[in-house]
């Protein structure tokens, strides 16, 4: 796994390690940008985010002796970030609200491919994001973890605690929200407004 | 159909896409949509959809947050630090408020007989009133003790598992029940429309007496215990007498202590310990005897008769015109001390204006009086900044527990608020009607622990009042949120922007009565009618509802809401 457009900052890792303050952080001012948006995307709203941000930083601060160099910094940080967001979430019980419908209503028969194509064709990434906006917490989740931080389906099955084989299941749901918030946009769009 | 049958699913084709097949179903995927040209538009649809996800999630249209630039520790920390000043506050009253009120009560309430027994053991769960609540055997009682069961269990249950806070809270009920069930003995139960205990007649053992007229002409070995419309001692009662009534007349011999709780007491017989008084008008005439201490609660208080120690009064206005051999401690507007009366310890006296004394009076020493602090005065100094600010602190703290043990009941009332005529409207009955209705469970026999329950949970959510209207008008300055954390935040500051707003406007006297008033009757009114919503049957499931919208068949991935 790897962070999006980030490399390996192992000398400050090491000297932050070491406690030293400075490089603590140059590694703040590097990943914080793209933390910041990781939290943006499996949070519901901006001020969540930041206090994410913020929270996830100090925990980090905190757990870095535990940090075992052999393994990526990028793909542990992005671990530690989706389990305090998913921990966050549960607290407040938001993530409640779909969890029980998810589980055995996936539709897995053939979709029509073409009909998806032009659904996909003309959707811009602003309007994947607003669509976004209205999933679910788990679908939500799910889908920053594996196509912001590219996660692997353990470290999913992991954070979200189901079982590894339930991941994709998780994450067609998760679709299939989405092409339904996407759709009801283009619907409004096309034919909602005076 | 045929042809269907053969595609591959959406999901193997996900994994597919994904990389998450195993090597052989891989190839048969990849072998099938070699020939089937709909599975591969399927998984060249799913790709773009990964890679239009991906480049939605990654693309950089917001920029970092200025407050986010550089590792602020320390903002963090001293959130951290606001908090614990709040609960460092909330701590500050809570022991202000022992010391200052519970404790001087409690050590008076002992001085007046009652030993190490707290007010509420002994208004609830200590053995003479455990006799009283058998007495009556009422469902209403035991309503009242599941219902606080109850509240406790809510408070619990996000403490605990359910299980376990359940099982506590029977546990303690238990343990109350069996302190409580030694006190009962042989017990004799009285009732109609004129109830009496004829001279010469002798109960063995404690007596429950309830109806219009009670009255005691013989004699009592054991405790009585009255509910009624009037009250009359005339006999002997060697154990204590506990009256709830209208009127009550003790005109016989008590060995034990009088407790009352009534409209009118008149005590002209002998009390062999102590009295304790609830009640507009109490009296002693020049023929009774209290051998204890006189404690009172009244509107007007009147001692013609001996006390044998202490005075603790309470009230409107008050005569003393015979003996107190004890010191005297007493708070109200008028003070009188009559030419025959003699007081053989120090008196100290709150009131308005100082007292009348008759130079004929005996006094062991010049009555000690200490003006009533007038509210204009206490405002302005900084001690009662500092009060304003605990209490302040002390009601966020309220509010942020409420929230967060009940934050979607909590919305709901903050929602109702907004309903201004409904909550209103309802704010005003339920104050007035549930306090009236309190007190009147109380001093009947429909129920001391259900008026006392009652009391209890109107108490509450009068508290609760400001902080809804709080949240509320912090809503109105920052605009809505339904999350937890921004809720908190316009509680917080729609809270003491009220609360501020309720000690300006207190300089005029009127509006500020006013304003203070109408925010509690809103803030009542908000929370009665979200309960009253929560309380409402839920809408049955085949009842269509306006807001469905255009259903997606269930297995299609796009439906039918393309647009055009």
């Amino acid at each position: 796994m790897s962070a999006p457009g980030k490399t390996e900052p192992t000398q400050a890792i090491a000297r932050a390690r070491a406690g030293d303050a400075e490089a603590w952080g140059e590694l703040y001012r590097e990943f914080a940008p793209a933390i910041f948006r990781f939290c943006r995307r499996a949070l519901p709203t901006r001020e969540d985010a930041e206090d994410a941000t913020m929270e996830i930083f100090m925990k980090l601060r905190d757990k870095l002796g535990q940090y075992d160099q052999t393994r990526s910094f990028t793909a542990w940080l992005y671990k530690v970030a989706a389990n305090h967001c998913w921990d966050m979430l549960r607290r407040r019980k938001i993530r409640q609200d779909k969890e029980t419908e998810d589980v055995d209503s996936v539709p897995l028969e053939h979709p029509d491919p073409s009909q998806l194509d032009r659904l996909i064709e003309q959707r811009t990434s602003e309007e994947v994001r607003r669509a976004l906006d209205k999933l679910g917490a788990r679908a939500r989740m799910a889908l920053a973890m594996r196509y912001y931080s590219d996660m692997s389906y353990d470290e999913i099955a992991e954070a979200l605690g189901v079982r590894r084989a339930f991941v994709g299941v998780v994450l067609l749901r998760a679709r299939h929200e989405l092409r339904q918030a996407m759709g009801e946009r283009g619907a409004l769009a096309a034919g909602g407004a005076p | 159909m045929n042809d269907s049958m053969k595609h591959v699913d959406e999901m193997t084709c996900l994994l597919y896409v994904e990389r998450q097949l195993d090597r052989g179903r891989a190839q048969e995927v990849s072998l099938h949509t070699q020939s089937c040209a709909e599975c591969r538009t399927l998984l060249r649809a799913l790709e773009r959809e990964s890679r239009l996800l991906t480049r939605a999630m990654l693309e950089e249209e917001e920029a970092l947050p200025a407050r986010l630039a550089e590792f602020h520790e320390r903002a963090r920390r001293s959130l951290q630090w606001i908090w614990g000043a709040a609960f460092g506050l909330a701590a500050m009253a809570l022991y202000a408020l022992y010391t200052g009120y519970i404790e001087p009560w409690q050590q008076q309430f002992e001085q007046a007989g009652f030993g190490g027994s707290s007010l509420l053991s002994l208004l609830i769960f200590q053995g003479a009133f455990w006799k009283g609540w058998q007495s009556m055997f009422s469902f209403i009682e035991i309503l009242a003790v599941v219902t606080l069961a109850g509240f406790v269990a809510v408070f619990l249950r996000k403490r605990l598992r359910g299980s376990s806070a359940v099982a506590m809270v029977l546990a303690s009920l238990c343990a109350v029940l069996a302190l409580a069930a030694p006190a009962s003995a042989a017990t004799e139960f009285r009732k109609g429309e004129s109830t009496e205990i004829a001279k010469g007649e002798v109960i063995k053992g404690d007596i429950f007496l309830s109806g219009a007229r009670v009255r005691i002409d013989g004699t009592v070995e054991g405790d009585v215990f009255a509910f009624c419309q009037s009250l009359e001692v005339n006999g002997h009662v060697t154990g204590d007498v506990i009256v709830f009534a209208k009127n009550a007349r003790i005109n016989g011999q008590v060995d034990g202590n009088v407790r009352s709780f009534t409209n009118t007491i008149t005590i002209g017989g002998t009390v062999g310990k102590n009295a304790l008084s609830f009640g507009e008008n109490i009296s002693v005439d020049s023929s009774g005897k209290i051998a204890g201490s006189l404690t009172s609660f009244s509107e007007s208080l009147g001692i013609d008769g001996k006390i044998g120690r202490d005075v603790l009064a309470f009230f409107g206005r008050a005569n003393i015109a015979g003996a107190v051999a004890g010191a005297m401690k007493a708070k109200g507007e008028v003070l009188t001390i009559s030419a025959g009366a003699q007081v053989d310890g120090p008196i100290h006296f709150d009131g308005e204006r100082p007292p009348e004394v008759s130079p004929q009076a005996k006094l062991a020493s010049p009555v000690e009086f200490k003006q009533m602090e007038h509210e204009r005065r206490r405002e302005s100094s900084a001690g009662f900044i500092v009060w304003k600010v605990i209490w302040t602190a002390a009601v966020l703290l309220f509010g942020l527990v409420l929230f967060s043990l009940m934050p979607k009941f909590a919305q709901e009332s903050v929602a109702s608020a907004e309903q201004y005529g409904a909550a209103l409207g309802l704010g005003i009955l339920v104050f007035f009607g549930v306090f009236i209705a309190s007190l009147i469970a109380c001093v009947t026999i429909v129920g001391l622990p259900l008026g006392i329950a009652s009391l209890a949970l109107w108490c509450t959510v009068v508290f609760s009042a400001q902080i809804v209207v709080g949240t509320l008008a912090g809503q109105w300055i920052l605009g809505r949120s339904s999350e937890l954390g921004p809720l908190l935040g316009r509680m917080a500051m729609g809270l003491v922007i009220v609360r501020v707003a309720v000690l300006a406007l207190g300089h005029v006297s009127v509006i500020g009565f006013l304003f203070h008033a109408g925010i509690l009757i809103w803030g009542v009114g908000a929370i009665s009618l979200a309960l009253y919503r929560r309380l409402q049957p839920v809408i049955a499931p085949n009842v269509p509802s306006a807001s469905m919208g255009t259903p997606i068949p269930p297995n299609t991935t796009v439906g039918g809401v393309q647009p055009a």
